[in-house]
């Protein structure tokens, strides 16, 4: 993208961030509670999105990333009493390195394998953490009555929104470079794109990297927020799909979509939740993201684009985050 | 002299079918090269292996009298060779321009970042190939078959070839296409641009032209000037399948 709708690009994002700060004055704690899951929600959804939404290889492991973020960072403070400013930055690190292992099968697949191989390391990370050396990891407990980062409902609303924020400004920032355009070349046409000369396996590597540092912020900062980990929770297929449909849902390929994605799939759950206490609820928003998805494919993001060029707020082809 | 390009005894098999059978020519600096041949005679599998988009099974490729058949394809871009697809492959979800920029792109993730795109260079290459402001903002399926293959062209011109592999490049487009896209060609030669060049339009390679390789089955069955080839018998038999 050229300059042209930068200026409008940047007013939106500043739009965006005045709103969400402004909000804990005027919301409950518990509404405030809501934003704070939908904030991390965005940020596993972001990660997702620069892997799969970008270059197209699916990932069906990114509760894997997350949870070696997480158990990292929860195993160093828990056992040895590690700082948080040290366990978190251990553990984005080591959700690098398992990004790494993703990296294996993508250069030899994509598609269908690729999102089984993630799968599977989903899996062995499940069966890992409540077999091997429970005294380490709390086996199927987990560990809990970890230390917090801040304490109390709006500061930790701040700190989840302001890294959201800032992970997602970086983010655009990165995808509107020529690196972006490349990325997204390689979704359309892996061959085509070695065919210019340029080295894909190089640029999935920086996405993937990219992709696992953010799944590892985010889910380090999350177990420290929740106070513990367990692998039920984490290493779940509805945990996975609810990053997945977030992504889908807000628009994927866009840094902005997996946000309001987010943000519309934390929201839509807490209505139906007086209505539909159990885990049926998961059945509607599939349903809802199943019936989004297969008419609008380019998501809630696509939806609000094409609203706004109508009234004429922009132009075709403007402003895209 | 060494050659720009030179293939050794290439053979490359599917199977139990062997596609390219020793083949073995050279294309020198500043040459223009015509490859003919019937339907699957090996002509677009002879670029696959050039690209390393296939691997042959024996045989060696020169660039410049050193061995590249070891390097992947976008070192072999790098080192100046590119082609064309028979079937226009652009990416689909980008404009125009947005495709050209992929073609100019160094293979280096820092300038990816720090450099903005060269946005004014874009608009040159695209003006050379024919497309003008309008076309640049354009998807390619909105695009004609001419188009598609300007398109192509350009993205190849982006990456500063120093030899052009086209295949088929006529194929599909109108007689006011075809003259446009040979212009273009008349134009490249001129500055010295190296290509080989496949078609089944022989009458508007001829002009285009140095040399023609004829191959039919995998095997080369004729080697010289337009006209000594396409007056070879067994370029005739095997154009007429007798
Ligand atoms: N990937 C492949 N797998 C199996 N067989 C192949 C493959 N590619 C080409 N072939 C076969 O190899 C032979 C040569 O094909 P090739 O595409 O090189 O011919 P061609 O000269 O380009 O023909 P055309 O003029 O139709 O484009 C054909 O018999 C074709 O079916
Ligand atoms: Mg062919």
């Amino acid at each position: 993208m050229d300059r042209t709708g930068l200026g409008k690009a940047l007013a939106c994002w500043a739009v965006f961030g005045i709103v969400m700060c402004l909000l804990p004055f005027v919301v409950t704690t518990g509404t405030l509670r809501v934003f704070i899951f939908a904030n991390f929600l965005a940020m596993f959804a972001m990660s997702w999105d620069i892997i799969s939404g970008r270059t197209g290889y699916i990932s069906f492991g990114h509760p894997f990333l997350i949870g070696v973020a997480g158990y990292t960072t929860a195993m160093l403070t828990y056992h040895l009493d590690v700082p948080l400013f040290l366990s978190i930055p251990a553990a984005v690190l080591a959700a690098m390195v398992a990004g790494t292992l993703f990296f294996v099968p993508a250069l030899r697949t994509r598609g269908t394998y690729f999102a089984l191989v993630t799968l599977a390391f989903m899996e062995l990370l499940y069966g890992l953490t409540q077999v091997v050396q429970p005294k380490i990891t709390g086996g199927t407990r987990g560990l809990s009555g970890l230390p917090s980062v801040v304490s109390g409902a709006v500061p930790n609303y701040y700190l989840s929104f302001l890294v959201m924020f800032a992970i997602g400004i970086v983010l655009w920032l990165i995808v509107r470079t020529r690196i972006g355009t490349a990325l997204s070349a390689i979704r359309m046409d892996e061959d085509a794109v070695k065919s210019t000369g340029l080295n894909t396996t190089k640029l999935k590597l920086f996405a993937f990297m990219v992709s696992a540092a953010v799944a590892g912020i985010a889910g380090a900062l999350y177990v420290h927020y929740l106070g513990s980990i367990a692998p039920r929770g984490i290493f779940e297929i509805n945990f996975l799909f609810t990053i997945l449909v977030a992504a889908l849902l807000g628009g994927p390929g866009t840094i902005i979509g997996p946000i309001i994605g987010a943000f519309f799939l934390t929201c839509l759950l807490e209505f139906l939740r007086p209505y539909i206490p159990g885990t049926e609820r998961y059945l509607i928003y599939g349903l809802v993201a199943l019936v989004l998805y297969y008419y609008a494919p380019k998501g809630l993001y696509g939806i609000i684009t094409w609203v706004l060029e109508r009234v004429g707020v922009i132009k075709p082809e403007g402003a895209k985050a | 002299m060494t050659a720009l390009l030179e293939l050794r005894n290439m053979t490359k098999k599917f199977g139990g079918l062997t596609a390219v059978n020793e083949m073995s020519f050279e294309v020198n600096e500043g040459e223009t090269l015509g490859l003919i041949g019937p339907n699957g005679a090996g002509k677009t599998t002879i670029f696959n292996l050039i690209m390393n988009e296939l691997k042959q099974n024996s045989g060696e490729i020169l660039l410049q009298g050193k061995e590249i058949s070891r390097l992947a394809t976008h070192e072999r871009v790098k080192r100046g060779i590119v082609r064309t697809y028979q079937v226009p492959r652009p990416f689909a979800e980008m404009t125009v321009a947005s495709n050209i920029r992929v073609g100019m792109m160094p293979d280096d993730l820092v300038l990816m970042i720090s450099e903005p795109p060269d946005t004014a260079k874009e608009r040159e290459i695209g003006k050379a190939v024919g497309f003008g402001d309008r076309e640049l903002a354009m998807y390619p399926s909105e695009l004609s078959m001419g188009d598609l293959r300007r398109l192509e062209l350009a993205r190849n011109i982006a990456a500063d070839p120093k030899l052009l592999l086209l295949d088929e490049v006529f194929a599909g487009l109108t007689v006011g296409e075809i003259s446009q896209i040979s212009d273009l060609l008349v134009e490249k030669k001129k500055q010295g641009l190296t290509y080989i060049i496949v078609s089944h339009d022989l009458r508007s390679l001829a002009p285009l032209v140095d040399r023609v390789v004829a191959m039919s089955f995998g095997e080369m069955i004729a080697e010289g000037s337009f006209d000594e080839v396409i007056s070879d018998e067994g370029v005739q038999k095997a154009y007429l399948g007798h």
